[in-house]
């Protein structure tokens, strides 16, 4: 079996700046006193991951603690984090975002190439299976299509209070992650999970890539 | 483009393997062969014998005395090599090679196999197989396989990766009286893929519909791009295989993009209309390939209530519009003073169970004169009033007064419809004994006309 790499923080926000692909508004700590200070620079809510080469699902271990509303509240999430054992690139500290999760993804098929994929995000992707596949590359027409083809698409047009969705701004950023996946020929990989979309504004929450 | 003409349209053809034993291969393929003697020349090849069936039987290759089109190879792999070598030499036009037990029996056989495709591609001759069963072009009377059976003429290309799937389709055609262009049964593809047959029958001018069988293609990027140029409605479908052991590191897109679901997206890219069953492949290849496709926009009559219910239903699922009936197309209905006091009055057009076949003319001439009805379907019930051949005869009538309208119907029953359903057949009017299949036919011409 191939090395898998799971690319680094700063890897991962340069790999998406180059293609244009929005990211939330992050950054990567060390120690409690840096996380003060940068929550109070973004602001709270705020979302604590932790950041490792080795782990890919960081759900699964206890590593995320979302809705941190204060300081007193990010300094206890911080030291429950830091007990976690095993490798460290740090620790994570994002803006807590609200709106219609989806995910993306890429992954290469012997026979076709990169694979696009589109679907609702969370967990419920695993659970729904509602998603949509195409071959990269693909064009802005394309990619509505892939948004309107799963069976929950209903979801980005307003359903009971949820926010809209502006499905031409979700088509391009499934287009740059298809420019993405064919110009970066070693990534192996790409989930990028949940994806929160609010009106024209769409951004990559959790990115992993595997090299 | 390559030069197809010298393997589907052959002028000579040699048998390497000929032979009259019984319940060989290659006796099946010289008595195929034979059913177009006088359209060419065939050359059977055998060292072991004299003649075969009447025609002088030659040591080898080389001894045949004239330019050779087509060579079928019907041997034990172990000596298929040499033969390939004749081939190369004496500038054949195309080989296919029968045989099995190359790539698929195990690694003798693949090296054997990866020999052949070096030596034929130096050579540049198109090489058709190994472990395949041929191909068949009704129109020429060329049977270059070991079928039991010869297919109608007909408008539908069928290429499959199965050899063993085609013989029962082709008699199940023959019973259900639809024909074929061409069948090819391409095996392990060493040289010609499935995208060069897929080439080939994209302009090859009998065909009207391509239908595939596959498991897998070999090319997968020119694949594509040969689906996607072609404007003919091609229909796939994909047998799946099981996913092999998960790898222990996988993202989500990993692990839900399987291979079934990427050559999914693959057809929807590339316009091609994929199919779950064998049933449907050709319920569909049947409709494209004798009926116009359409916008979305479709009548339907019935003589029975619940036909038209459950039909609605389907279309409804299928995403078909049933556009509603304008004031003047009931005006005609109603005019003609012919129709039965309780008749819907709207689409579905129910015209009641003692509907003879006037009441459909008459409903199917209003259906069809509505400018967003584009195609139809006829529903018939059996009644004690129904007359299937009637109604039968009135549906081409139609179908020639409206030739731009593509028209599909559901006689429902056995016996009872047996008539009608042979005058629909004849003129190819693609006729299916569930509402189900009806409508999924009249979806695939809506689809066919996207692409």
């Amino acid at each position: 079996m191939k090395i898998v790499k799971l690319l680094n923080f700063w890897e991962t926000k340069k790999l998406l700046e180059k293609y244009r692909i929005p990211f939330c508004q992050s950054c990567l700590v060390q120690t409690k006193k840096e996380a003060l200070k940068e929550a109070d620079r973004i602001g709270y809510p705020l979302v604590l991951k932790i950041s490792s080469p080795k782990v890919l699902h960081r759900s699964e271990i206890g590593g995320v603690k979302v809705g941190i509303r204060n300081k007193e509240e990010l300094e206890k999430a911080f030291e429950e984090m830091e007990k976690i054992p095993g490798e460290k690139e740090g620790i994570i500290l994002q803006k807590m975002l609200s709106g219609i999760e989806v995910a993306m993804g890429v992954k290469r098929d012997p026979q076709f190439g990169p694979v696009l994929l589109f679907g609702l995000g969370g967990i419920f992707i695993e659970v729904l299976e509602d998603i949509s596949l195409r071959i990269c590359p693909v064009s802005q027409r394309e990619a509505r299509k892939m948004i309107l083809e799963i069976k929950g698409a209903k979801i980005f047009f307003g359903f009971r209070n949820l926010p809209k969705v502006e499905i031409k701004t979700l088509a391009q950023t499934l287009v740059s992650l298809s420019q993405l996946a064919v110009g970066e020929r070693e990534i192996r990989e790409i989930d990028l999970n949940p994806v929160i979309c609010r009106g024209e504004e769409i951004k990559v929450v959790d990115a992993k890539f595997l090299r | 483009m390559r030069n197809w003409e010298r393997i589907f349209n052959p002028k000579t053809v040699a048998l390497v393997g000929a032979t009259e034993r019984q319940g060989s291969v290659g006796r099946g393929i010289m008595e195929n062969l034979l059913l177009g003697r006088d359209l060419r020349k065939i050359y059977p090849v055998n060292p072991n014998r004299k003649e075969v069936f009447g025609l002088p039987c030659l040591p080898s290759l080389s001894s045949i005395p004239q330019k050779i089109d087509l060579v079928l190879i019907a041997i034990p792999a172990f000596s298929v090599k040499k033969v390939v070598e004749e081939c190369c030499q004496k500038k054949v036009g195309g080989i296919i090679i029968i045989s099995a037990g190359f790539k698929e029996k195990g690694s003798e056989g693949k090296k054997w196999e990866e020999e052949i495709a070096r030596l034929v591609k130096i050579a540049k001759i198109p090489l058709l197989g190994p472990n395949c069963l041929g191909i068949i072009r009704p129109k020429i009377r060329l049977n270059a396989s070991f079928s039991p059976l010869m297919p109608k003429k007909g408008e539908i290309a069928f290429i499959s990766q199965s050899g063993a799937l085609i013989d029962s389709v082709i008699d199940r055609s023959i019973s259900e009286n639809y024909g074929f262009s061409t069948i090819i049964s391409y095996g392990n593809e060493a040289d010609l893929t499935l995208s060069d047959f897929l080439e080939f029958a994209g302009q090859d001018k009998e065909t009207k519909v391509i239908a595939i069988y596959l498991e897998g293609v070999k090319d997968g990027r020119k694949f594509m791009k040969v689906a996607k140029k072609i404007k003919k409605p091609i229909v796939a479908l994909k047998a799946g295989k099981t996913e092999k052991g998960k790898k222990a590191v996988q993202t989500h897109t990993g692990s839900l993009a399987g291979n079934q679901r990427v050559y999914s997206a693959v057809f929807k890219q590339t316009g091609i209309i994929e199919v779950e069953t064998l049933e449907e492949l050709f319920d569909i290849g049947k409709a494209v390939a004798w009926q116009r496709s359409c916008k979305n926009g479709i009548g339907i009559i019935t003589n029975g209530g619940g036909a038209g219910v459950l039909l609605t239903d389907y279309c409804q699922e299928l995403g078909i519009k049933l556009p509603k009936l304008k004031k003047e197309t009931l005006k005609i209905l109603e005019k003609s003073g012919l129709m039965h006091h309780g008749y819907s009055k709207r689409n579905p057009l129910d015209i009641i169970g003692d509907a003879s076949f006037k009441q459909y003319q008459i409903g199917i001439e209003a259906l069809l004169s509505q400018k967003d009805i584009y195609g139809l379907i006829v529903i018939q019930t059996l009644q004690s009033m129904t007359n299937s051949r009637r109604n039968a005869e009135v549906v081409v009538w139609a179908k020639k007064k409206w030739k731009e309208k593509p028209i599909v119907c559901c006689f429902l029953g056995g016996e009872g419809i047996k008539e009608g359903a042979e005058v629909l057949a004849k003129h190819k009017i693609p006729n299916y004994p569930e509402l189900k299949r009806a409508a999924k036919a009249m979806w695939s011409l809506i689809e066919a006309n996207k692409k």
